[in-house]
């Protein structure tokens, strides 16, 4: 259907500077992607917000779901500041997420959605010398849900939110730091706890075969930058 | 296009950045792609003005490619049906001679129809209906300008009614061959009916044959009906009207006319040339067309579908459209020219899907195509045009009027529900002034038909989209008009529709945002529309002075300090120990339920910050929740079926009461984590029925509402939630073993092929090598668990509604109403209804969806389900169950 209009579920065309990934890799990867960079949030927004909304394009029938969401996070202050990733289980999930839900409204803020290479350890931080995102260093206008002024005047802001600012506090970073949010489902063969163990000592992450094959993915992935502007 | 795919600055910006050449970078489009586009954008501005020199633009294009030009017409066809009569014209005049015309010219038009034809038979081969219809619809306005004969398409639309009386013939199928038959014949009847009337005749007749055939289903799937039986007469069709009836009154009422009245239904811009006569140019005789029968997608699984497999088809019901507005506002169903513009409007909608913001303004745009005057001017238009006559409608309302019927539709929408959401989003915001009144009505007729019957689901769903709308703009809804309604009963659905909305709202944004937008009568507490506070969590051992305060500050502090999961479980094991040996009052087989509550809520607790903060805790002690659950000393049963029902079911329910009590002022919450518990592996789909229908109805519930056993949107959710886990792990199983099936396959192909290149000369058979990898009996394995879960969960379903609505005299909590809602008095006398009543009324619409949306996979397992929930009753006269048989033998169909 792409004769008379082009499809709102195209990703753009964001290529990070710092990427070693050449396009046609990346466009193969987004092709197939489970999971959306979610900008323009409010630093206030819930990740329960945000699941309210995006799980309205999920298909739990057809294996689908919300996978997990990984809040963007002030690299110093640890408090969100304005971006997440919401991972589904299946790439059309976040597709219809570009279709339907990218360019509407969450918590009063105009959202904006990506296809996204997926997560990969660090990426939850913002990469701005205040440690949050370099667009909120850039910005000049004032904007009540993201701080206020630009990067000085968001201390006064945030002091009025200490719910918000204390529930991360506890974020940690490094390998394991973000869940999984759960594999496919497993035969439990006579629920050897052995091998739970063992799968646990590795990474939360390779709780079923699809995991182990992204996290494959992902290693092949080479480094990019933590967030997007 | 003028569509920008982002919002402008932050695009902009990465743009620049941007130093690749991008693979979407515009290319330097070839002499066919011009022309291809040409014809794709004709009539953008004007479509009379533009006709000629289109025309001899394609005549001028060289070289010709037919291919090229057919191609266009097609794309052009179906995906732009609005313009399809001028795409009939421009064909039309591709039909004359050409400048320098030889002996034996066959007309430029003619060799492009015949091309196009080629595209139809694909479409048709493919089973591609909506594209096969809307060239049925460019046919008929050909055979209407004599370039088609009347004689062929007559054959071709009889080909279509031919599939109605296939034997077996699948609702789904049957309804969209009688549509490409109906509508041809409603096109291209001015033609055809003084052709053959008998086979005019014979299609209108046709259908409704067919259409009598689905009375009882067309009760099953009404927006607005009883629950009594079907015989009573349906909703007036001035509420609503099933889709094929809306055509038949439609062609009863243009065949009257002997079809002259359909000039009035859509424009015909090539009526003003003169047809060929017939010495000149012989019309085309449309080729003879079969329609192929349905594939069947067994063919790959089949060693595997031994037993069990379900074939998913929806899009198997009749499908209404319902009425919002007055015949002066939005054309009426018994109005031909409101047939033509509803079906047109929901073309676009299911078109442009791809991108909602090109289908709203296309929606906005749509008078531009049909007659002048069929809709009022824009306000502030400075071209006048005359009303017409019994038109005059005004366009946003019958635009959103059509997008709530298709959102409304049960079992399910054909898209998901968000799409039409943002659709009706995406229009308001090209032109508030007038979309913003519609929608505002909308909601108010929606809202005053939730006391004459709108259905359950449809009602939910009504919430969804009302909640997401205020969302989108700024939760601006004047509440206070509903104010007098809060004397109703608690249960009474305006005021269920109420809390719900308001409920989807605060998830949306929070609490006291939403406690703001209410006028003062309904933010007291005693009105039931808004909790007192906030979603916070309620954990049951935080005050001091409860008795187990202590034992549950220790667990935390152990889940604080990030103890391993095995010294937890000693833990526990320690404080069962202590608490067996303290307890007072000596009930034993409560202190595991108490250490299982301890624990699940501390775990929660520890979650209680957010999605990630619940992820996190359940990853790190998943070992301790399989312990609470009873997975880890499970039998060699429970291993050998794959799935943890064998185990330790009273544990399972435990820790789903301790999140619902954990999370009982955050209704979102408990089914968050009783999604991830599935995930995760901790209690099946089968449990989360199971618990759902013993204590469901006391989560979250203000206490007024609690009592005996009923079913809301809420509990339906959960339930909702759990049969689609289930039925998703099979697909997703199904999918697992395709893949390593093929990949069985293509390894062997490629050693057969390795093996013949050698030139060995062994004998090779590649039957005789069944190289089942461990891999695949795996799968295989997990399939038939997969499967028999998925039987479980739908039979416990089936059964809770059997005990809820035909409750045995044993039932824990019946409802005393349960049987008694179900007859016609009853619902005659619904002004008096209180809580039980209205209770027991949601609960049997929520069984009544539960049929419908389910009734594929609940017809793969029809007998066995009714003998497990329904054999008890047979010879007993009970009116409970005589509803309950009645709606499951309408879904499963058996009852014709």
């Amino acid at each position: 259907m792409a004769h008379v209009v082009s499809s709102l579920d195209q990703p753009s065309n964001y290529k990070d500077s710092q990427a070693r990934l050449d396009r046609q890799r990346q466009s193969e990867l987004l092709d197939k992607s489970t999971t959306l960079y979610v900008g323009n949030l409010s630093f206030y927004t819930t990740e329960e917000q945000i699941y309210e909304v995006f799980t309205k394009c999920t298909s739990p029938d057809d294996g689908g779901g919300i996978k997990r969401i990984i809040m963007g996070l002030d690299r110093n202050s640890r408090t969100p500041c304005g971006f997440c990733f919401v991972e589904y289980y299946t790439h059309a999930e976040a597709l219809a997420s570009m279709r339907y839900v990218s360019g509407t409204k969450l918590d009063e803020r105009i959202i904006r959605c990506d296809l996204d290479l997926g997560y990969k350890e660090g990426r939850q931080f913002g990469r701005g010398k205040s440690g949050g995102q370099v667009r909120d260093e850039h910005r000049q206008d004032y904007d009540p849900g993201r701080g206020g002024w630009g990067a000085q005047a968001q201390r006064l802001e945030i002091e009025r939110r200490r719910e918000v600012e204390e529930r991360y506090a506890d974020a940690q970073d490094g390998p394991g730091a973000v869940a999984s949010g759960g594999g496919d489902w497993k035969q439990s063969e006579s629920n050897a706890p052995e091998e739970n163990k063992l799968k646990r000592g590795r990474s939360p992450d390779d709780d079923g075969d699809n995991d182990a094959a992204r996290t494959a993915t992902r290693s092949r992935v080479e480094e990019e930058e933590a967030e997007r502007l | 296009m003028s569509y920008e795919r982002r919002g402008g600055h932050y695009g902009g910006r990465r743009r620049q950045r941007d130093d690749y050449d991008d693979r979407r970078h515009q290319q330097q489009e070839t002499p066919d792609e011009i022309i291809k586009n040409a014809i794709i954008k004709f009539g953008e501005v004007d479509a009379n003005e533009e006709l000629l020199r289109l025309e001899k633009q394609i005549r001028d294009h060289v070289p010709r490619s037919i291919p090229v030009l057919s191609e266009a017409f097609r794309v052009s066809v179906t995906e732009q049906p609005y313009k399809i009569p001028h795409y009939a014209t421009l064909l039309r005049v591709l039909h004359n001679k050409s400048d320098a015309p030889t002996e034996d010219e066959i007309p430029l038009g003619r060799l492009i129809l015949e091309d196009f034809w080629k595209g139809f038979q694909g479409y048709v081969d493919k089973l591609a209906w909506r594209e096969a219809r809307l060239c049925i619809h460019f046919f008929a306005h050909l055979t209407v300008a004599k370039l088609i004969s009347a004689d062929s398409m007559l054959a071709l639309l009889q080909s279509f009614t031919a599939v109605l009386d296939e034997f077996g013939v699948s609702n789904g199928r049957a309804k969209k061959a009688a549509l490409c038959a109906g509508e041809g014949l409603l096109i291209g009847g001015l033609v055809l009916k003084p052709h053959s009337p008998t086979s005019t005749n014979e299609i209108i007749n046709a259908i409704q044959t067919y259409t009598d055939t689905t009375n009882s289903q067309k009760w099953l799937v009404a927006p607005i009906t009883s629950l009594t039986s079907e015989s009573t007469p349906l909703t007036p069709p001035e509420t609503s009207i099933e889709f094929l009836e809306m055509l038949l009154t439609t062609l009863r009422k243009l065949d009257e006319s002997d079809y002259v009245e359909t000039g009035d239904c859509l424009p015909r811009p090539y009526e003003i040339y003169v047809p060929f006569s017939p010495d000149v140019l012989r019309p085309y005789d449309l080729p003879l067309v079969l329609v192929p029968p349905e594939a069947i997608e067994m063919d790959a699984l089949s060693p595997i579908t031994a037993e069990g497999e379900t074939p998913v088809k929806k899009d198997e019901w009749p499908e209404f459209f319902i009425r919002l507005f007055p015949s002066d506002v939005s054309p009426d169903f018994t109005n031909p020219v409101g047939y033509m513009i509803r079906t047109t409007i929901l073309d676009i909608v299911d078109i442009f899907e791809v991108n909602r913001k090109e289908c709203a303004r296309l929606l906005l745009e749509y008078p531009k195509w049909n007659l002048p005057g069929t809709f009022k001017p824009k306000p502030g238009s400075t071209v006048t045009v005359e009303p017409a006559p019994g038109k005059d409608w005004q366009l946003e309302s019958t635009i959103i009027e059509t997008i709530i019927s298709t959102y409304l539709l049960l079992p399910e929408s054909s898209r998901k529900s968000i799409y039409y959401i943002s659709l009706i989003t995406e229009i308001c915001k090209l032109s508030p002034s007038t979309v913003g009144p519609a929608v505002g009505k909308s909601i108010r007729r929606l809202y005053s038909s939730l006391s004459e019957g709108l259905d359950v689901e449809a009602a939910r769903k009504f919430a969804e989209w009302f909640s997401v709308h205020m969302s989108n703009f700024g939760f601006q809804w004047v509440w206070k008009e509903w104010v007098p309604d809060l004397s109703l009963p608690i249960q009474h659905p305006r005021r269920a529709f109420m809390r719900r909305a308001i409920e989807f709202e605060i998830r949306l944004a929070y609490h006291d945002r939403i406690l703001k937008t209410l006028p003062e009568a309904m933010q007291s507490p005693e009105a039931y529309v808004i909790p007192e506070s906030g979603p916070s969590p309620f954990f049951d051992y935080e005050d001091p002075t409860h008795p187990h305060h202590d034992a549950a500050q220790a667990i935390l502090n152990l889940f604080r300090g990030r103890a391993k999961a095995e010294d937890v479980i000693t833990h526990l094991d320690t404080l069962r120990t202590t608490l067996d040996s303290s307890e007072e009052e000596g009930h034993v087989g409560n202190v595991d339920s108490l250490v299982r509550s301890i624990a699940v809520q501390s775990l929660l607790h520890i979650g209680a910050r957010s999605f990630s903060h619940l992820l996190n805790a359940i990853e790190r002690y998943l070992p301790l929740l399989r312990a609470l659950a009873g997975v880890n000393s499970s039998t060699s049963a429970a291993a050998s079926s794959g799935t943890t029902s064998s185990s330790n079911p009273e544990a399972r329910m435990e820790i789903l009461s301790a999140a619902a009590a954990f999370w009982k002022h955050n209704r979102q919450m408990v089914a968050i984590v009783f999604d991830k518990l599935m995930q995760y592996q901790i209690v099946d789909p089968t449990d989360i029925v199971s618990w759902t229908f013993l204590n469901g109805a006391g989560v979250g519930q203000l206490s007024e509402l609690g009592g005996p056993m009923n079913l809301s949107a809420f509990e339906w959710d959960l339930l909702r939630a759990a049969i689609d886990k289930a039925n998703g792990r099979v697909v997703a199983a199904r999918r697992k073993v395709m893949q390593l099936r093929k990949e069985a396959d293509d390894k062997r192909a490629q050693d057969n092929a390795a093996v013949n290149h050698m030139d060995v000369d062994v004998e090779h058979k590649p039957e005789e090598t069944p190289v089942d990898d461990p891999q695949l009996i795996t799968a295989l394995k997990a399939y038939s668990s997969l499967i028999k879960e998925q039987k479980m969960a739908l039979s416990r379903t089936l059964e809770g509604f059997v005990e809820s609505l035909a409750p045995p005299p044993t039932a824990r909590h019946p409802n005393p109403q349960a049987r008694t809602v179900v007859s016609e008095s009853a619902w005659e006398s619904r002004a008096a209804w209180e809580r039980d009543e209205w209770n027991a009324w949601e609960t049997w619409g929520w069984y009544k969806q539960f049929c419908r949306s389910y009734a594929p996979y609940l017809g793969t397992y029809a007998e066995t389900l009714y003998t497990v929930s329904f054999a008890r009753f047979d010879g007993v006269n009970d009116p409970g169950a005589d509803a309950l048989k009645r709606i499951w033998n309408i879904a499963t169909g058996q009852d014709a």
